[in-house]
């Protein structure tokens, strides 16, 4: 089984130990993984946007880049969700139809790999308190993902799960949202920072860095410099990052 | 009712600022959210129900002509009139001409959305013939002048102590405190106007083609009120709430009032069917509808056709986060919400509406309580692609979104151009490598710290790890 | 052109745009079989809704229900009812009873109802010569005398008795419960511009 990671723009840029906690996790899960190096968007931005010629263009590279992949892994919700549902829907009626749909039946987010492609439930990391999960709305709503991130943290050692009120609202991130509509998406993120702070965890976790930016940049600016935010791949591998 | 949709976010801020509203919404949210998930679970089978309800509408759109026809002659064939309307200046023209020929001075109204969007209130005192809302709601509106914040619960943005105020001052009698006590006391202000009323004007939930009957749901009474007491009922209502038959409104009516308010059914569901009959002892003697396009015939075979299968229910807003964020007026129209965000575009245009497809972090929690599974999300973003192919949005977001697309095609660039990124934010960071501040960055950062990147990019790691 | 002209000939040209095949498939879909004993389901939810019901008794038996409600709610004996029930033995329970439409000033109404509703504890009322329909709606208090034999499970089952039994009356009016409003703070009220109170009769004829 050849399976490529897609590590995302926004883990490249941002949060590479998100790329190394999930490689660890994939090489765990006695995954062979490659890591095509020309990646780079897989256009969400784009297509949000409604510049859907410049996400198609990106669609055609993505395509290219994990040509020969069994499985395209993704640490991301969101990102997972526009190759594997909106993709087809951007090419319908096109010649590239058919490459695309195949690329996006390939393509998993990382825990959904995990869980139901790798039958993998023995996280290597460790975690020593509690934590509370934040259901991000792409791969909640257009991936079913939910019971995926749940199993394998009741698996990792040290850890307890401990629910937060309305797990599965959105966290106002929204991509270019949280830039255009500063105030309304702060506010947003507010609520679900009170949310957090009523479960008294020590960490959140989630599946999408957008989401946790902007959970993060929140908590911090009401000065909770504690609770500590985590991306589910970093929870389960355990570890600093090493790569230096 | 004029369009504001361009000030969508100095009205958003001042929504965001406002602790009387911030409560009041925070109440709805609680109680509107969690009534409906009990109504629906009381169902069977929900997704079964959702389904048939969408075939319902999918098939009605589908033959939205001929389904018309039969409402149209149905309803003549019961001594009713049909009217139509191509827009709102066509619909304030037909109902003056109908209440000029009945001799009509006094209206009295039930809540209707599509009288809202057609400013009916407006031509009838143009026209110089009272109007009086009956709705308790809209009543209130009414009396303070202001435009209703949600679909279901329009005066959602105001509290018990400013109703009293507004009764204390326009009614001249002492000032209530109680709930209870206010609503006696709208029901004694109006039923008088009930009873001496010319005209009862009231809006359809749906239109039934089999039998020409307008459907009108309400829980105060006021809709069969109107509809009963005074001679001449005439329903205003856009076309597409023609339904084929008595069962499909039956199936609906399972839906829409467990999706708006958690209600099983409502109090009154009245089924209207022409005017009185030789022998009935009351009902008016003249029936009218007016069938409103004002748009939305230009949605058939348009991507944007699964938003005329809308019931009004309001569940979409009810779950968005943005409006329960923000309440009904910032998105400055008729129709607030997700749904508002895809039909004011609609039929009031693109330009002047250019935030609301924007303002939506497309989480699709609308979508998945929708009972006639419009996919909210996917039109908003059909919008968004008409304003990028029409060049309606501004340059500094078209150069962005065009010089990402760019570095991210060109692999070398986008290694280059990530990692001086990359290295630029960490030294933003400073020691607690948090961003506080960036050029261009308000929009994040006037709320929220960025959490700084970590120096190098993963490409750059993995490369170096790969060839130590 | 008229209006009407314009509308359709736009409605024609969208119709003509469709892709073919975008309708959904039709589905399979019946109104859910009622669990339990009918005339138990109807009291479970027409009280849920705040309706008061009481019975079943005979028939003869309602007036003199009736009776004790207004006492016990310290109401007056007197109401409008619908002509056809003109015939039952009011005075015999101590009530004025007058068969007509109601007026603004009557505060009590009595009706029938065609069929009631199990599934949400409705009341189907037709309008008609021998059943008004202010008489269900003027008055403060609806009172319905229904005998059980007339509860169907859905409100289908109702249009299925309804075009079994006649045309289509001016109005149908589905009343479940007093009138009510959530209007100010979301706070449900009972009363608002229909009855405050209504008391459903269950009989066995």
């Amino acid at each position: 089984m050849r399976v490529g990671l897609f590590v995302t723009c926004l883990v490249n840029l941002m949060r590479p130990r998100i790329g190394e906690a999930a490689l660890r996790l994939l090489a765990a899960a006695g995954v062979e993984v490659q890591v095509p190096e020309e990646q780079s968007c897989c256009g969400q931005p784009n297509y949000n946007g409604g510049d859907l010629n410049a996400a198609r263009m990106l669609a055609r590279k993505l395509l290219r880049d994990f040509d020969d992949c069994d499985y395209i892994v993704v640490p991301s919700g969101s990102c997972a969700s526009t190759i594997r549902t909106h993709y087809p829907q951007l090419f319908t009626d096109t010649a590239d139809h058919n490459s695309i749909a195949s690329l996006a039946t390939r393509t998993r987010e990382l825990t959904e790999f995990l869980v139901d492609v790798a039958g993998f439930d023995t996280p290597p990391g460790r975690f020593d308190g509690s934590v509370t999960y934040h259901d991000s709305c792409s791969g909640l709503r257009e991936l079913g993902i939910q019971h995926q991130p749940r199993t394998l943290l009741t698996r990792l050692p040290g850890a307890r799960l401990v629910e937060m009120a309305q797990a599965e609202q959105c966290c106002g991130f929204g991509g270019a949202f949280a830039v255009k509509y500063g105030e309304l998406s702060t506010h947003i993120a507010d609520a679900k920072c009170r949310d957090i702070a009523a479960t008294g965890a020590d960490a959140i976790s989630a599946g999408d860095l957008g989401c946790l930016l902007n959970i993060e940049g929140r908590l911090r600016r009401r000065g909770d410099h504690k609770t500590q935010v985590l991306h589910i791949a970093e929870l389960l591998a355990g570890a600093e990052a090493t790569w230096k | 009712m004029e369009v504001t949709s361009m000030r969508f976010v100095r009205q958003a801020h001042a929504s965001l600022t406002n602790p009387g509203l911030q409560h009041a919404l925070g109440r709805l949210q609680a109680k509107f959210v969690s009534a409906r998930a009990d109504a629906i679970a009381e169902l069977d089978d929900f997704e079964a129900t959702r389904r048939a309800a969408t075939a319902v509408r999918a098939r009605v759109i589908a033959g939205l002509d001929e389904w018309l026809e039969r409402f149209e002659a149905a309803v003549r064939a019961n001594g009713g009139e049909v009217h139509w309307a191509v827009d709102a200046q066509a619909a304030q023209r037909e109902l003056v001409a109908i209440a000029r020929r009945h001799g009509v001075r006094k209206v009295a109204k039930s809540k209707s959305m599509a009288t809202e969007e057609c400013a009916i209130n407006e031509a009838l005192a143009a026209a110089g013939i009272d109007v009086i809302e009956t709705d308790l709601g809209e009543y209130i509106l009414q009396l303070a002048n202001e435009r209703p914040s949600h679909i279901v619960a329009p005066v959602v943005h105001k509290n018990k102590e400013e109703v009293a105020d507004l009764f204390a001052d326009r009614h001249q009698r002492a000032r209530q405190t109680d709930i209870a006590a206010l609503c006696r006391e709208a029901r004694e202000m109006l039923r008088p106007q009930f009873l001496s009323a010319d005209m009862g004007l009231s809006g359809a939930n749906f239109l039934v083609a089999e039998t020409g009957s307008a459907l009108i749901v309400t829980n105060e009474g006021n809709g069969r009120l109107v509809t009963t007491l005074p001679r001449v009922h005439v329903v205003l209502v856009g076309i597409e709430k023609v339904v084929p038959t008595l069962e499909d409104a039956a199936l609906l009516l399972r839906l829409l009032p467990r999706s708006a308010t958690g209600q099983s059914i409502t109090n009154y569901v009245s089924v209207l069917t022409g005017p009185r009959r030789s022998g009935d002892p009351d009902g008016p003697e003249h029936f009218h509808v007016i069938l409103v396009d004002n748009g939305r015939s230009r949605l058939l075979g348009d991507e944007l056709e699964p938003m005329l299968r809308c019931i009004r229910c309001g569940a979409c807003m009810n779950h968005c986060p943005v409006y329960q964020a923000i309440g009904g007026h910032p998105y400055g129209w008729v129709y607030p919400g997700p749904m508002g965000s895809v039909l004011t575009p609609s039929l009031v245009g693109l330009a002047d509406t250019l935030d609301l497809p924007n303002a939506s972090t497309l989480c699709g929690a609308c979508s998945v309580v929708c009972p006639v599974s419009i996919p909210l999300p996917d039109l908003l973003r059909t919008l968004r692609t008409r304003q990028w192919q029409q060049r309606l949005r501004s340059r500094r977001e078209r150069l962005a979104l065009t010089l990402w697309a760019f570095v991210a095609h060109h692999p070398r660039l986008y290694r280059f151009a990530t990692a001086v990124l990359a290295r630029v934010l960490r030294v933003f960071g400073g020691r607690r490598g948090l961003i506080r501040w960036l050029p261009l960055g308000r929009g994040w950062l006037q709320g929220r710290d960025l959490p700084a990147p970590q120096s190098r990019t993963f490409l750059e790691l993995y490369r170096k790890q790969q060839s130590p | 052109m008229s209006d009407r002209d314009v509308i359709f000939e736009r409605l024609r040209a969208g119709l003509l745009r469709r892709r073919p095949g975008a309708d959904l498939a039709p589905t399979d879909w019946s109104a859910p079989r009622s669990s339990g004993e009918l005339t138990a389901r109807f009291r479970q939810q027409a009280t849920r809704l705040a309706s008061a019901v009481v019975g079943p008794f005979a028939a003869v038996a309602a007036p003199a229900a009736i009776a004790e409600y207004l006492n016990h709610e310290r109401l007056p004996r007197t109401a409008v009812c619908w002509p056809a029930l003109a015939d039952r033995d009011w005075a015999m329970a101590g009530l004025r009873v007058e068969a007509r439409a109601a007026t603004a000033t009557d505060l009590v109404g009595i009706t029938g109802a065609f069929c009631a509703i199990a599934e949400t504890g409705t009341l189907m009322l037709l309008s008609g010569p021998e059943t008004p329909a202010t008489v269900s709606l003027l008055p403060e208090t609806h009172i319905a005398v229904v005998p059980v034999a007339h509860i169907v499970a859905t409100m289908e089952d109702g249009w299925t008795r309804l075009r079994a039994h006649s045309t289509m009356p001016r109005a149908v009016n589905f009343v479940s419960g007093p009138s009510r409003t959530a209007d100010i703070e979301q706070t449900v009220t009972l009363g608002a511009h229909g009855p405050y109170r209504v008391l459903i009769v269950l009989t066995t004829d």
